[in-house]
């Protein structure tokens, strides 16, 4: 067993990945990986970025101290911190700006759909209410990229078409609205990592240690693609778990759940 | 026309009930903050007393407060993008039920729309347009929502309608006897919710003196037909300026409503009489949340 969680993990693969040019990283409530990650990253890879958790909009460059994790992300000791507010009636008024954000969903499909809405029932009512739309419509719209991280991997989750879609990803339906943003990046899932093919279909990029390929199709609601030997989620190293959990996490929120 | 100079500006400070009674059967009812920040719960909990029915709530991202509404019954229909509390409540639990079973309207729109509806209210016009939510589910699921023809580049928006509130019902930190408004904070999305509405209800930590306001005239955000109500420790369980969310509460909140739906509604109805129906005013409200638990939040 490895001595890290999949919310640790998934924090140092977002950390990882996030690209030079995410100037703005905007963090949205219930996602604490990735607020890790923005973190993260904002100490280390990317100095010049920007970082919005919450009501707050900060930088951690220069050694800095990571802000402190509340119970909720809007919570009013964060307007302690950080170099500027995020306001909400403002916020949709520049969408030239926010590059990357993060995505959870109750589904997504192998064209990068995601679902937050929920499963409509036959007779108006819902069969499975989700947490609703938020803001994933618009800033899976405008933003630069986007990473979908899915908590569970299952048949039910990983489907061939999400029943309400939430977050448009298919690539070719994206660039038919001719939609500004890149669409998105990554699919991360307790089994690996996953990305999208020229046409838009989603395929394996690596599984996480222990997980086989069998094990990842069995999982998933679709035929995945998967191309050759694939391979293996490189672990957390031994200096980003410590960066993680003595810097970032302090408190033991992605460790302990 | 007298020239003599007058004295005896009008204040516009009312009590809780007496504001909220002007709240008429199937109003639409915008509630400001967003999740777990900034909710006026005083305005919500007298709303809920008052047992008035039928509203539409429009609230951009709501916490448990519409959930309250709703298992108060009083709500018929709820725009919004999103009604939970994070971890505490990832959904709301009455306004689940009450979804999954259609005995409430949800018309499912984007936080952005939200923010839109409002501001196209706010400038008088029908709609305002918008790039996020085309392709989506969301022009299915609320018909209010058109898709239309670009004229000028020919690609496919999305109308956003105006969300025309007969009140909004927001917080801020502090106002002045005559509905001068300063937030402390973001203040969210209540300003604009204000100028969607033809009436503003304030909840207020503290009513101030004119000559506070003119101190910092920058901060100042003011609509001739609002009323002011002063609620100290009035967002609780939410957090505001002074306090923090009440996670404690919420939890216990949300462990009950979701017993009710799955029909054990004994300890809801307990919950509501306890902190809703039964506390006649809001200082009867401080009084059953205790003072102990009041200074934990404190700031």
């Amino acid at each position: 067993m490895p001595d890290y969680t999949t919310d640790e993990l998934f924090a140092v693969l977002l950390a990882r990945d996030l690209h030079p040019e995410d100037r703005m990283i905007q963090v949205g409530a219930n996602m604490p990986m990735a607020r890790a990650a923005a973190v993260m990253a904002n100490m280390t890879r990317l100095p010049d970025a920007r970082v919005c958790v919450g009501l707050a909009i900060d930088n951690l460059a220069d050694g800095r101290d990571a802000p402190p994790v509340y119970p909720f992300v809007f919570d009013s000791r964060g307007l302690r911190r950080g170099e500027a507010y995020m306001y909400q009636q403002w916020v949709f008024d520049d969408m030239s700006r926010p590059d990357v954000f993060f995505v959870g969903g109750l589904q997504v499909d192998r064209r990068g759909n995601v679902n937050l809405l929920g499963i409509p029932g036959e007779d108006g009512g819902w069969q499975l209410r989700g947490p609703g739309a938020v803001a994933l419509p618009t800033m899976s719209t405008y933003c630069r990229g986007y990473y979908i991280v899915m908590p569970r991997h299952a048949p039910r989750t990983f489907v061939e078409e999400v029943a309400c879609i939430t977050a448009l990803g298919d690539v070719r339906r994206r660039a038919e609205f001719g939609f500004p943003g890149g669409g998105p990046r990554l699919v991360l899932s307790p089994l690996g990592v996953f990305d999208f093919d020229e046409d838009g279909d989603m395929r394996v990029r690596s599984l996480h240690e222990g997980v086989t390929a069998e094990q990842a199709q069995e999982a998933t609601g679709f035929d995945l693609r998967i191309d050759g030997d694939v391979p293996v989620t490189p672990s957390p190293t031994e200096e980003e778990l410590l960066l993680l959990r003595e810097r970032v996490d302090r408190g033991g929120l992605l460790r302990n759940g | 026309m007298t020239a003599a100079i007058h004295r005896g500006r009008t204040p516009v400070v009312l009590d809780l009930e007496t504001a909220i009674a002007t709240i008429r059967p199937g109003a639409v009812v915008g509630i400001g903050g967003a999740v777990t920040a900034g909710h006026p719960m005083a305005l919500v909990r007298a709303l809920a007393r008052s047992g008035v029915r039928d509203l539409t709530v429009v609230a951009p991202t709501a916490g448990l407060d519409v959930d309250v509404l709703v298992a108060a019954g009083c709500v018929r229909t709820v725009v919004s993008s999103y009604v939970g509390a994070e971890g505490a409540a990832p959904l709301g639990p009455a306004f689940r039920a009450a979804a999954e079973a259609g005995e409430i309207e949800v018309r499912d729109v984007d936080e952005a729309h939200c923010i839109l509806g409002l501001r196209a209210a706010a400038q008088g016009l029908p709609f305002l347009p918008w790039l996020g939510g085309v392709g989506t589910a969301l022009p299915e699921l609320n018909p209010e929502l058109v898709e239309f023809e670009d004229p000028i580049s020919g690609r496919r928006l999305l109308a956003v309608p105006a969300l025309r509130l007969d009140v909004a019902l927001v917080f801020a930190e502090a106002a002045d006897a005559y509905g001068n408004v300063q937030f402390v904070g973001t203040g969210h999305a209540d300003p604009l919710m204000a100028s969607a509405a033809k009436r503003v209800i304030v909840q207020v930590e503290r009513v101030v003196e004119n000559e506070e306001i003119r101190r910092s005239p920058g901060a100042t955000r003011f609509w001739p037909d609002a009323t002011v109500v002063r609620a100290p420790w009035g967002t609780h369980p939410y957090s505001s300026a002074v306090i923090t969310a009440d996670e404690e509460h919420l939890r216990g909140y949300a462990r009950v409503a979701a017993k009710a739906a799955r029909g054990e509604r004994a300890e809801l109805d307990a919950y509501l009489e306890r902190y809703v129906a039964g506390p006649q005013s809001h200082e009867d409200y401080l009084e059953a949340i205790g003072i102990r638990r009041i200074a934990e939040l404190l700031i």
